[in-house]
């Protein structure tokens, strides 16, 4: 029989010390992968994929190597590579691995009946979101879709006593819409869904929103009018702008970096009273679910913005241990990169006015589907076209407008936030109201 | 490994592509002192792809056996045929097209291995070091070295049986400054197709330590722009950008089909008359562009496309799918970024040729503008051509004259509207987008260029 995942981790540690390494850690990954595409409002392909990798990191004294294989013929080469890198290297005091912590399980991870889900259900689902978008509107086209099923393993071992593993399953889908009336063509909106269990695959959803979306585009105007006002932000358009600051600003190792203001923020306000975000990595069924992160600490729920005021950054074991502040357990990546930190299942707590009451108190504004554009999150500077829009006017939303730019600073939204919605939607691994802040530039053609 | 898959291939009673990939990536990085990664990548597998019933079907596996990649084989015909009788518009044939025999070996006279892991770390922490001393203003300050060296071996049932090596090696600094609140960010990255002596052979690392420190303290000062209508110069990077992310992905066959803003345009005028624009496999002007292939990952030798030429929409980009339907020779633009990736219509060398004017006549004919250099990170282009880039170095021009920075800018608009306002076009040239990649479901390490252009744009300002 062959050795599981964990035992091959396990080997592998006891490898890695055999070589000269102090310490030693391995983070393996397998995964069985179905897919099936759409493009050009046909199917295009299905796929099957089936890989195990590892990523290593070899310690020698406070100096770290990291190699990663797909390969187990490979592990004994990489392993050495781990070590070499590592001697090669400048060390470092704050490098260091975790010390094992118990890790319970989380529940709603892995649906067994994902076994069960074969490549030609994959396929029938992939059917199904062509249907749902032609039963809507004719002129609708899915330019670009996917379901992907997938169900894997994950297990990581250190020298220090961390022994963790757990299986889960994903099933994951978009759907990117474009409307065509004649020689009108309207933006394309993208829209994307995720559950952990066979029974919670619902396509519906994401193909409406998309469809809807690309065909309220279809009608709009060149924008025309410029102002400096409120702009209420959909969910989607929340997350590369206020989210995005946020999560750059939280992450530790941009504190580390010197690239974040919120280094000493911890205590202090840093967005309106209305503002509060969690982050939970036990989420039963979340999309970011899981027992433990990327270096095997256990998950647990956290507050990181209390009614406007900051409560934590977000680390791994390295910036906890630079910062002398504790793990929250965010290391994040794949085997295929030494860890970095991100977010889990993360949450802006609902308001308690409704998305058309917030609406309806803007005497000229914006309402923003979708952001494209950029935000410096080192400075908050954002600039970028504002899709999927809508004019305000006396409370009232008039029509839909095309090419219209917004700029401003994400630290001062944060500030400026004035209203957020009882509505909320699931980004993938966000789930987020809809959003007002004050004093945005809207700059029509 | 290629007389197996020779041997599995000449099997194949479907058309069969089979393609074994060694991926090798090496990253070293250095911020403000500290050695963040020191890593290295392998993966190794083959993908396969078969046609059955008019469907395309894709199966990757790590088992190099030939049992192993017999039963990816079998699964990718599976899959295929689990697709087919949904599929609507059925494959009825490939295009023919001269595919590729023989050992490709890469244009690089001083191989990355020839140099040790403790000489490349040594570059990278000096560069740092320098970076970080340039300026009292510098706050963060990081500096990385990245490489990819790979080895495939490409066996389709009809003929192609190749060899190929290639290796990317790329270089990046990235420079913040802060003064009181003011905070900003300066970076320039260079990176080729080619060898280690040939990474700085355009900018040298000292180049780029001083052009990033400068940008990042200068900008510090500087004010936003007003919003509008303006005319501007693009420099070779933002020609570049625009070619390959507003302009390019439109006339990917692929996108073309999905309902882009150019389907049905052959022929018509798409530009102004001074514009010719290529994708090519080579790397015309300038040795070593990073998109620079010999084959594609079809087999079809890659050559040089003219999309747009003197204006007039000449040409989509094709895989041996979609040439088949329009009617046209493949363009050797299928690629996969890794063994597990199928084949897409991906660009290599995107470009607008040089023109007649000197690049000083390009800017004495701006009264009041912009003189626009470089990616400013993120933006995003949709496949009716309208775009949004942010913009690295904005300083205005007055008279002909290039003056005050302004910072925080983006250019937005229809890029063929941008194509046909353009009213000069340098005679120089530069290939600038080589450290980046492309996204399109999977990565693709491309290049794009060209020389200074004079156009009209909406620059994205505030409003106050």
């Amino acid at each position: 029989m062959k050795d599981t995942l964990i035992e091959r981790c396990e080997a592998g540690v006891a490898a890695l010390l055999r070589l000269g390494a102090t310490d030693a850690e391995i983070y393996g990954q397998s995964a069985r992968t179905m897919s099936a595409t759409i493009e050009k409002h046909d199917l295009q392909m299905a796929r099957m994929q089936e890989e195990t990798a590892f990523g290593i990191r070899a310690l020698v004294g406070d100096r770290i190597g990291f190699a990663s294989t797909n390969d187990i013929e490979d592990l004994q080469r990489a392993c050495r590579e781990a070590v070499t890198l590592a001697k090669a290297s400048p060390g470092d005091p704050h490098n260091a691995l975790p010390e094992g912590t118990p890790v319970v399980p989380v529940e709603k991870l892995y649906d067994p009946e994902s076994e069960r889900f074969t490549a030609d259900r994959v396929v029938e689902r992939a059917i199904e979101m062509l249907c749902i978008a032609e039963a809507i509107d004719r002129r609708v086209i899915l330019g670009d879709g996917e379901f992907v099923a997938k169900r894997g393993e994950r297990a990581v071992a250190n020298s220090r006593g961390v022994a963790a593993a757990e299986r889960s399953s994903l099933f994951l889908y978009s759907a990117l819409a474009t409307a065509k009336d004649g020689d009108r063509v309207s933006n394309m909106d993208y829209q994307f869904g995720a559950t952990r269990s066979v029974a919670g695959i619902d396509v519906e959803p994401i193909v409406r929103r998309a469809s809807r979306n690309a065909l309220d585009s279809l009608g709009a105007e060149p924008g025309r009018s410029s102002f400096r006002g409120p702009v209420l932000l959909s969910p989607q358009a929340v997350e590369p702008l206020l989210i995005a600051l946020l999560l750059y600003q939280t992450n530790a190792r941009n504190v580390l970096r010197r690239q974040s203001r919120w280094g000493d923020a911890v205590g202090h306000r840093v967005a309106a009273p209305a503002l509060t975000v969690v982050d939970d990595g036990r989420l039963p069924g979340g999309v970011a679910t899981s027992a433990f992160d990327r270096e095997g600490v256990p998950h647990a729920p956290i507050t990181v913005i209390e009614q406007g005021t900051l409560a934590v950054l977000l680390h791994n074991s390295y910036s906890a241990r630079a910062l002398a502040q504790p793990n929250t357990a965010h290391a994040a990546g794949s085997a295929q990169s030494v860890p970095g930190i991100g977010p889990t299942n993360l949450t802006i707590l609902p308001g308690t006015a409704s998305k058309e009451s917030l609406l309806s108190e803007m005497r000229r504004g914006l309402l923003v589907t979708r952001f494209s554009g950029n935000l410096d999150p080192v400075s908050g500077d954002f600039s970028g076209v504002a899709k999927g829009a809508h004019l305000v006017e006396n409370g009232r939303v008039t029509h839909a407008v095309s090419g219209t730019l917004i700029a401003g600073n994400a630290f001062e939204c944060l500030e400026n936030l004035s209203g957020i919605s009882c509505e909320q939607e699931a980004v993938l691994n966000l789930t987020l109201p809809y959003v007002r802040v004050e004093g945005v530039s809207v700059t029509g053609r | 490994m290629q007389k197996q898959l020779e041997r599995i291939a000449s099997h194949a009673d479907e058309w069969t592509e089979l393609r074994y990939h060694v991926r090798q990536s090496r990253t070293l990085a250095v911020r403000n002192g500290v050695l963040e990664a020191s890593t290295s990548l392998r993966l190794t597998g083959v993908g396969v792809r078969v046609l059955s019933l008019g469907v395309f079907g894709f199966a990757s596996t790590t088992d190099l056996s030939e049992r192993g990649i017999r039963e990816a084989v079998g699964a990718a015909r599976s899959a295929a045929r689990t697709s087919a009788p949904a599929k609507r518009d059925r494959i009825q044939r490939l295009a023919e097209a001269p595919l590729a025999q023989g050992r490709f070996p890469v244009d690089a006279a001083d191989p990355l291995d020839a140099h040790t892991l403790e000489e490349k770390l040594a570059l990278v922490l000096s560069v740092e070091e320098k970076l970080r001393s340039a300026s009292p203003k510098v706050v963060s300050s990081t500096t990385s070295y990245d490489e990819i060296q790979d080895e495939k071996i490409l066996v389709t049932s009809d003929g192609a049986s190749a060899h190929l090596f290639d290796s990317k090696p790329s270089f990046r600094v990235i420079a913040v400054a802060r003064e009181a609140a003011s905070q900003a960010m300066g970076y320039e990255t260079v990176g080729v197709t080619g060898g280690w002596s040939d990474l700085f052979s355009r900018r040298t690392a000292d180049e780029l330590v001083e052009r990033a420190v400068r940008l990042a303290v200068d900008q510090l000062a500087a004010p936003p722009p007003e919003g509008g209508a303006s005319v501007v110069v693009l420099d070779p990077e933002l020609v570049g950008l625009l070619c390959h992310e507003a302009i390019g992905h439109t006339v990917e066959a692929d996108i073309v089909l999905g309902g882009a803003v150019t389907a049905g345009k052959i022929g018509q005028e798409v530009a102004s008359e001074r514009v010719t624009m290529c994708d090519s496999g080579l790397s015309p002007y300038d040795a070593h562009a990073v998109g620079t292939l010999p084959v594609d990952d079809e087999g079809v030798v890659a050559g040089r496309t003219v999309i747009i030429e003197r204006g007039i929409l000449r040409s989509y980009l094709h895989n041996r799918e979609t040439a088949a339907r329009y009617g046209v020779a493949p363009t050797g633009n299928a690629r996969a970024f890794v063994y597990s990736d199928n084949p897409i219509i991906r660009m290599r060398n995107t470009y607008i040729e040089p023109g007649e004017d000197d690049v000083a006549a390009v800017f004495a004919g701006v009264r009041r503008g912009f003189y626009l250099k470089g990616f400013g990170m993120s933006g995003e282009a949709d496949s009716s051509a309208e775009f949004m880039f942010g913009v690295r170095e904005a300083r205005r021009i007055t008279d002909g004259r290039i003056g005050e920075l302004v910072r925080g800018v983006t250019i937005s608009g229809n890029a063929f509207d941008v194509l046909r306002s353009v009213d000069a076009v340098g005679n120089d040239f530069a290939w600038e987008k080589g450290a980046g990649s492309c996204g399109k479901g999977q990565p693709a390490k491309v290049d794009a260029g060209g020389p200074h252009i004079r156009c009209t744009v909406t620059i994205g300002g505030r409003q106050e």
